[in-house]
């Protein structure tokens, strides 16, 4: 009887060493199904069909051969029902665009802080003039990169359907036409577990 | 006597958990932090609050310390403590449909009561909880994020609506009588129509940062299904004139006939748009019918609601340039008594159990000696009783009434204030809205206002 205690004391203990928490890396790329929610798979897969598709859209493949237009990003608008950083889908889309060495881009959010080390600079008195850099030299953009991302959730005893779309647009500055324009879809169906906590 | 003392163990295991409502009933627990916000200058500490937000209840003491944070403006905690309580429902929502934790509340509901059920709220609480946020992103300056909250909220109501279309016959389902008399009771105080299943003040907050916000076609939406709930509201009726003629929606003669054509703004005129949330949501009390089984004296308890006397009337608010009379838009009272009345099935269901449970406890404790049999059923008995409380928790922060007021004036300066309250200054700017969200709570009253 005894021996039969410790024995089940033993296989307890083993069997709780083996629930410890721990940590391991992953790979960044790896397809993430936490939950439904949007996540970083689902920014993958939005910002790599946006890029390739507008670097593979013939006019701008023909407006890119001479020279590296110059743009900025507006804002994605967020108009789902969760709170998703809009922004850092910009910046990998940006990233993207400017690595691929055919676009140019300003860089709309740090227009103040660029603002503040002119205005140091040019006068505050402790810059040589001749090396401070002075207003009014900077380049405008000459596209606007824009895009909504949408939602729509379903939900139903113990499904739930959550589709994405995202939107993107190139609008040229000077003429307000759409240069270029793609969306990509996501469907993401969740049903609950049968049995569980 | 094994059985007895196991029983006690668990008891003593439970007591251990301080803030617990399975013995200190939840009202008297936040009747202190009530009485603070309606009287002191000071801010109330809600470190002791929170500390329950881990525990069994986290989720109702969540909503709880965020509407308190809320009410006093620290609308940075306040969002903190919501997201608390919303991950709670969501962890919920997850669930497995046959959950062992679930199974394991349950079974220990039937030793020893409802309380031991982990809190989860009524459906109109958790759209109140959506709607809350919205306002504590809107007043932070994070327009987009206010919105997300209210596409939330919007979700939820319309699975709420889809809930009441299914399922308005089922409350009527009981037989029992001293039960019956009860629930006429609430019906009487509940009143019959839609407002005591769905909340106007919800469609209308959300309508309203619809079309704060740019979005009047969405605003339109919500605002026709606040009309339907509460129909004869002024300023919502108004509001619903003015943007059909505005978006020219097919609606607009027939509403124009019925309530009156709306003025549209002047040029340069601003607007100032109050929302006004008055008292506190009302308190379960506690029903409780003795018996005896075997010669065993044993207790039911179970929750019900005493219906207030006094209505609350308008409230005028005064300093503009003239008297303008908020009108009331939803009475949170109503929907506590109809969620009260939904939960009573299942809570007459766990009741009959608990007797069944605790008449077999009475029984297995009369053991072979004379005086063990005796001490032990006194003590089971005692046990039977104390345990025996019904579940009193709901969110009760929450106001008893919401008004509502809006009208276009001139831009400029004001000084603001309703009845009984010190005047506070508020700013309208030309072609923009003044959105003054009064708190009255007590003997006093708070006033937000933000620039949109």
């Amino acid at each position: 009887m005894k021996h039969i205690k410790v024995i089940f004391v033993l296989a307890a203990v083993l069997g709780l060493s083996a629930c410890q928490s721990k940590v391991q890396y992953g790979d960044a790329t790896e397809v993430e199904t936490v939950n439904e929610n949007f996540g970083s798979t689902d920014l993958q897969a939005i910002s790599a069909k946006m890029v390739d598709s507008m670097l593979t859209f013939p006019p701008i493949v023909v407006m890119t051969q001479k020279e590296r237009p110059i743009m900025f990003v507006d804002k994605i608008k967020n108009k789902t029902s969760e709170h998703i950083d809009t922004e850092s889908i910009t910046d990998t889309i940006s990233t993207k665009l400017l690595r691929s060495g055919k676009f140019r881009f300003i860089d709309m959010t740090k227009v103040d802080a660029v603002r503040k080390q002119l205005d140091y600079q040019n006068n505050a008195g402790m810059v040589d003039p001749s090396t401070a850099i002075r207003f009014g030299r900077q380049i405008g953009a000459q596209y606007m990169l824009y895009g909504n991302l949408s939602s729509i959730v379903k939900e139903a005893g113990s499904d739930k359907d959550v589709y994405y779309k995202m939107t993107m647009r190139l609008m040229d500055l000077e003429t307000g036409l759409i240069e270029w324009s793609d969306e990509k879809e996501i469907r993401k169906a969740k049903s609950k577990s049968f049995l569980g906590l | 006597m094994k059985r007895l003392l196991q029983v006690y163990i668990v008891c003593m295991t439970l007591t251990g958990c301080a803030f617990n409502s399975i013995f200190i009933n939840y009202p008297s627990q936040i009747a202190p932090y009530k009485s603070q916000l309606a009287t002191s200058t000071s801010n109330a500490s809600l470190t002791k609050l929170a500390d329950n937000i881990s525990g069994n209840d986290g989720l109702l003491y969540a909503q709880e310390a965020g509407r308190i944070a809320q009410i006093e403006g620290d609308f940075a905690n306040s969002k903190a403590y919501y997201q608390q309580a919303i991950a709670a429902y969501k962890d919920f929502d997850d669930r497995a449909i046959v959950s062992v934790s679930d199974i394991g509340a349950t079974s220990s509901s039937f030793l020893l009561n409802d309380n031991a059920i982990p809190y989860r709220g009524p459906g109109y609480e958790r759209i109140m909880l959506h709607q809350y946020q919205a306002l504590n992103y809107l007043l932070m300056g994070d327009v987009q994020g206010a919105l997300v909250e209210v596409r939330r909220s919007n979700q939820l109501q319309s699975s709420e609506q889809a809930h009441y279309e299914k399922s308005q016959d089922s409350i009527k389902e009981m037989a029992n009588g001293t039960i019956n008399s009860e629930i006429n009771k609430l019906n009487k105080a509940s009143g019959t129509v839609t407002s005591s299943f769905l909340n106007a003040y919800s469609y209308y907050t959300t309508g309203l940062l619809h079309e704060l916000l740019g979005e009047p076609n969405d605003a339109y939406i919500d605002y026709r299904k606040a009309a339907q709930i509460t129909p004869d509201n002024h300023f919502l009726q108004q509001d619903l004139v003015r943007l059909a003629k505005q978006l020219s929606m097919p609606q607009y003669d027939e509403f124009k006939k019925r309530w009156g054509d709306a003025p549209l703004p002047k040029k340069g005129q601003g607007q100032v748009v109050f929302m006004v949330e008055r008292g506190f949501a009302p308190e379960k009390q506690s029903f409780t019918v003795p018996f005896t089984i075997d010669g065993n004296f044993q207790t039911a308890a179970l929750a019900t609601y005493y219906p207030r006397t006094t209505p609350l009337n308008t409230t005028p608010i005064t300093g503009l340039n003239n008297v303008l009379k908020a009108q009331s838009i939803a009475n949170i009272d109503a929907l506590a008594y109809n969620a009260l009345k939904e939960a009573l099935p299942g809570a007459l269901f766990r009741q009959a159990a608990r007797v069944v449970t605790k008449s077999e406890l009475n029984k297995s404790v009369k053991g072979d000696n004379k005086h063990d049999n005796d001490v032990g059923s006194v003590a089971m008995q005692i046990f039977n009783v104390v345990t025996e409380q019904p579940d009193r928790r709901s969110w009760l922060t929450l106001p008893q009434q919401a008004q509502i007021a809006r009208e276009f004036i001139k831009p400029g300066q004001y000084n603001i204030s309703i009845a009984g309250s010190s005047a506070t200054k508020i700013e309208v700017k030309p072609n923009r809205a003044t959105l003054i969200w009064v708190i009255e709570t007590g003997n006093r009253t708070r006033f937000y206002s933000i620039i949109i």
